[in-house]
């Protein structure tokens, strides 16, 4: 029987169950969650007991700043004060601050900014911009993907479940990258806009060719079809580079920011264009709106957060701690090698294979017990993810890998954490 | 129960070339048609100071009436001081939270809602806003029914991600989009022999605003919405209501589907659950049933990385309290019912320009003889300190949508100032009216591109006018 870590377990069952349903109140136990996220750390949180848990989910690459990051909170704080989130259609001093400031902040001719209020939002856009602006109605994206929960991001996903929700946005079709070749024959001048992630984190950390990233670059050119890039999980130094997509030398038309934006205490994400595609949009500015999308708060602590990347850096710090995690979890497959199949991954996000999705299931619940959030990759179900503070120090890794290491070993034994 | 001003360092004031200046940074950076189409309605006005049911237009440092309140978003009233100490404190020890876990932030809030929810309506799904609540609404809504219709009404506004925009009712937002999602059909609001014909085997659900905002205000009638439910009932269909601009008082109830007494199986809020300073969203759902029954097989079926974080549950929270505390729906009836004597009197004052008024509430909207009087008529209003804008979906249907925290005073001076602006559009009539009775002009006046560079043309003239003979130009006011 599943072990719950929470004292006052009868509280948080009844509120789960009765809130939320007895579904969700059963995941949270099969995943050893079911306790109140409290007090917040550095790089960690209390739970309504006390008990310290590390924090290795950091909402999917939400928290690239560390748990609430005081200078945010500030500028959080200051902004509310000072302003609202303003009537989203109007001309805001804060929008087009952030907008400046974003295109100073990426590469290339990546100039100009929609914001919205969840990752799946953003993802929306670059999928109605990329056929609006081509005038094209295919959308193609990779198996293994996984870009959100609303209409376009579900219909762009690998996901099993897809079918329960009715037809789905038609000619969006995820063609197997294995296939290098026929994935590229498939582009063609019906191609609106090709969507890749970099690293496909949810399906167990799939790091994309960089050759053959760069002949898609190129047969999208040729094509005139857009390159849409997310990088809801992995921007913003959580792939150990600012971007994922700067180690391949791709140049979106396109460009998906997720949360990591707001860096945990607002909610705003983007979706980057280039002058190029926003041309259709001055042709037709009203066509896409959003109520919470680059609210005048957000972009006030968007644009700290972006100050606090530029300076901070986590990127160089992922890379570097990443380059000590990854030999850590190279010895932790060879300890536990009938359990841990293989290891993927690099800078602040890895991803460990085991034999099926009980084993994984089981692994991110004992992991909770020893103290360590972690999540299953959402496509491939056999894998954990460990996404760590990016300012992860040697203590807290050795730490953290201790706590990995015990629940290998409960594992084998099939002992329960106390 | 206006709020005080709140201690803000912003400027209120800007000169020409500060002004000038953010919108070249606004044209580069996020879209230069948006500045020429709001130009063209006086609605390029830049917000500073944010107080009640006010914020100041820093060029010239004028206070505006906000008639807009971001499509219903300050129900509380712009910078309401105790929300905004409710964000203050929670930042002190919070952050947005872990989406995969619950917290007393999540609970505290959830209960609240439920609390306060119509009817039987007992589940809650958090969301990032209203568009992902809409979609997660229409999954559940496939995903328990196992049918894949889903019949939204004409001129409907849901959304504008994949499935809200799917059930979009208005081409010019879909048009540039398409292909969308199959299986969705438009059926005329308010007409429910209509709805009956739609609905066949396949039909999972019914999604209708109790009262259609963007296209227009559109009243659902009692009997129309309670013929839905029953339509609903007799085909084992679910009902979908939007309340993402209709909740939370704005309507003269809590709820507006509470002035029919119907319970939809789903409901979607938004907008004013945030308190117009942080994000939130929540979709309410029947748990006893297939709805339940689908959310327990599924747990993961719709998870939002921001929706229900837990800074934006304590703000929440503080909003329905300061709802509840206000009675702030009565308010709104109270105000409501005087705006809308007031404007149907102006209607009686102003026949060749005002075609209708009607709402619920401080949901009100005036209809314009013509399309092309919404943007001149938003032009007239600003220069009387009242922003309003014309609905999206309808052009001639301006909507007026102040926080329903307004006092008694401050809607009396809301009311002059409209009186005033339809005295100066008096004085434009005699040339745009005879123009309007040759149709083929009548048609090019009411197409959005001709006005958005005709009127964007005209307030370039005046504002070299106002250049020329302002002899303080460049400096602040």
């Amino acid at each position: 029987m599943t072990q719950n870590p929470n004292t006052n377990a009868e509280t948080f069952e009844s509120a789960c169950e009765s809130l939320f349903g007895s579904g969700i109140l059963g995941e949270m136990q099969r995943t050893g969650r079911a306790f109140f996220e409290s007090k917040r750390g550095k790089n960690s949180f209390e739970d309504e007991t006390g008990r310290e848990v590390l924090d290795w989910f950091n909402g999917a690459g939400i928290y690239n700043l560390g748990r609430r990051n005081a200078e945010l909170a500030d500028a959080l704080k200051q902004a509310a004060h000072e302003t609202d989130q303003g009537n989203f259609p109007m001309i805001s001093m804060e929008k087009a601050a952030l907008a400046e400031a974003l295109a100073r902040f990426l590469p290339g001719d990546l100039e100009c900014s929609v914001f919205s209020v969840v990752r799946g939002e953003a993802l929306e856009f670059a999928c109605k911009v990329a056929r609006g602006a081509t005038g094209r109605r295919k959308l193609l994206s990779l198996e293994g993907a996984w870009h959100g929960q609303t209409g376009f991001a579900l219909s762009l996903s690998t996901r099993a479940d897809a079918t329960l929700y009715g037809p789905l946005i038609p000619e969006t079709q995820a063609l197997s990258p294995d296939t290098q070749q026929a994935f590229l024959d498939a582009i063609d001048t019906q191609t609106a806009a090709v969507i890749v992630e970099p690293i496909q984190v949810e399906n167990h950390c799939r790091a994309l060719d960089p050759e053959w990233l760069g002949k898609l670059q190129k047969r999208c050119r040729n094509m005139g079809a857009l390159l849409i890039v997310d990088e809801t999980q992995t921007g913003f130094g959580r792939s150990g580079e600012k971007f994922a997509f700067l180690e391949s030398g791709l140049e979106p038309d396109v460009l998906i920011l997720g949360e990591a934006l707001g860096g945990g205490m607002f909610p705003i994400a983007a979706t980057v264009i280039t002058q190029e595609v926003n041309r259709f949009m001055n042709e037709h500015p009203m066509i896409h709106l959003s109520t919470f999308g680059g609210s005048d708060i957000g972009c006030r602590v968007a644009l700290k957060a972006l100050e606090l990347y530029e300076s901070e850096k986590p990127w160089d710090k992922a890379r570097d701690a990443g380059c000590f995690l990854e030999k850590d979890l190279e010895d932790l497959q060879k300890k536990h090698a009938k359990t841990l199949l293989s290891v993927q991954g690099s800078g602040g996000v890895f991803s460990l294979e085991f034999a099926d999705e009980a084993a994984a299931d089981e692994f991110v619940r004992r992991a909770a017990q020893e103290g360590i959030l972690l999540t299953t990759g959402e496509v491939a179900k056999n894998t954990v993810v460990l996404r760590p503070p990016l300012n992860l120090d040697e203590s807290e890794r050795k730490r953290a890998i201790d706590m990995l290491d015990t629940v290998f070993d409960t594992m084998k034994t099939g002992k329960e954490t106390e | 129960m206006t709020n005080s001003q709140h201690a803000g360092s912003l400027p209120s004031t800007m000169t020409q070339e500060e002004k000038k200046s953010l919108v070249e940074r606004f044209m580069k950076y996020v879209n230069r048609g948006q500045v020429r189409y709001l130009r063209a309605g006086h609605l390029d006005v830049v917000e500073t100071r944010r107080s009640g049911v006010r914020f100041v237009d820093p060029l010239p440092g004028r206070p505006m009436f906000d008639c807009f309140s971001s499509a219903g978003c300050f129900n509380v009233g712009r910078g309401n001081p105790e929300i905004i100490e409710a964000l203050d404190r929670a930042a002190d020890e919070l952050d947005m939270g872990e989406w995969n876990l619950l917290s007393a932030e999540k609970v505290a809030f959830a209960r609240k809602l439920i609390d306060l929810a119509p009817g039987d309506l007992n589940r809650i799904l958090f969301a990032a806003g209203g568009g992902d609540a809409v979609d997660a609404a229409m999954k559940m809504a496939r995903g328990a029914t196992g049918k894949s219709r889903i019949l939204s009404t004409v001129k409907a506004y849901h959304g504008h991600t994949g499935f809200a925009l799917s059930a979009n009712g208005k081409e010019h937002y879909r048009n540039y989009c398409e292909p969308l999602m199959p299986g969705f059909d438009f059926v005329p609001f308010n007409d429910l022999e209509a709805m009956k014909n739609a609905v066949d085997d396949d039909t999972a659900a019914i999604v209708v605003e109790p009262v259609q905002g963007e296209a227009g205000i559109f009243v659902g009638s009692d009997e129309y919405l309670q013929g839905l439910r029953e339509i609903c009932n007799d085909s084992g269909i679910l009902l979908i209501f939007d309340e993402i601009q209709t909740g939370f008082g704005r309507t003269g109830k809590l709820f507006a589907c509470q002035w029919s007494g119907v319970v939809p199986d789903i409901l979607t809020v938004a907008k004013s659950l945030g308190g117009g300073v942080y994000p939130n969203a929540s979709v309410l759902y029947r748990g006893d049933g297939p709805l339940g029954a689908f959310v327990d097989a599924h747990p993961r079926f719709h998870p939002s990385a921001t929706g229900g974080s837990d800074l934006g549950c304590r703000v929440s929270s503080a909003v329905l309290d300061f709802i509840v505390e206000h009675r702030l729906w009565e308010n709104a009836e109270q105000r409501g019912k005087r705006f809308r004597e007031a404007l149907l009197e102006l209607k009686r004052q102003n026949p060749k320009i005002i075609k209708d008024v009607r709402g619920i509430g401080l949901m009100v909207g005036i209809e314009y003889i013509h399309e092309f009087l919404g943007p001149m008529m938003a032009d007239a209003l600003a220069k009387h300190g009242v922003f309003a804008a014309y609905s999206g979906n309808a052009p001639q249907v301006m909507r007026f949508m102040a926080p329903i925290t307004i006092s008694e005073e401050e809607l009396e001076e809301l009311i002059d100032a409209i009186g005033l602006a339809l005295r100066d559009m008096k004085t434009l009539l005699p040339l745009a009216l005879p123009a309007a009775k040759i149709p083929a002009l009548l048609q090019l006046l009411n197409s959005e591109t001709v006005q958005t560079r005709l009127f964007g043309a005209l307030r370039s003239v005046e504002d070299v006018f106002k250049a020329l003979t302002d002899p303080f130009k460049g400096s602040r006011s």
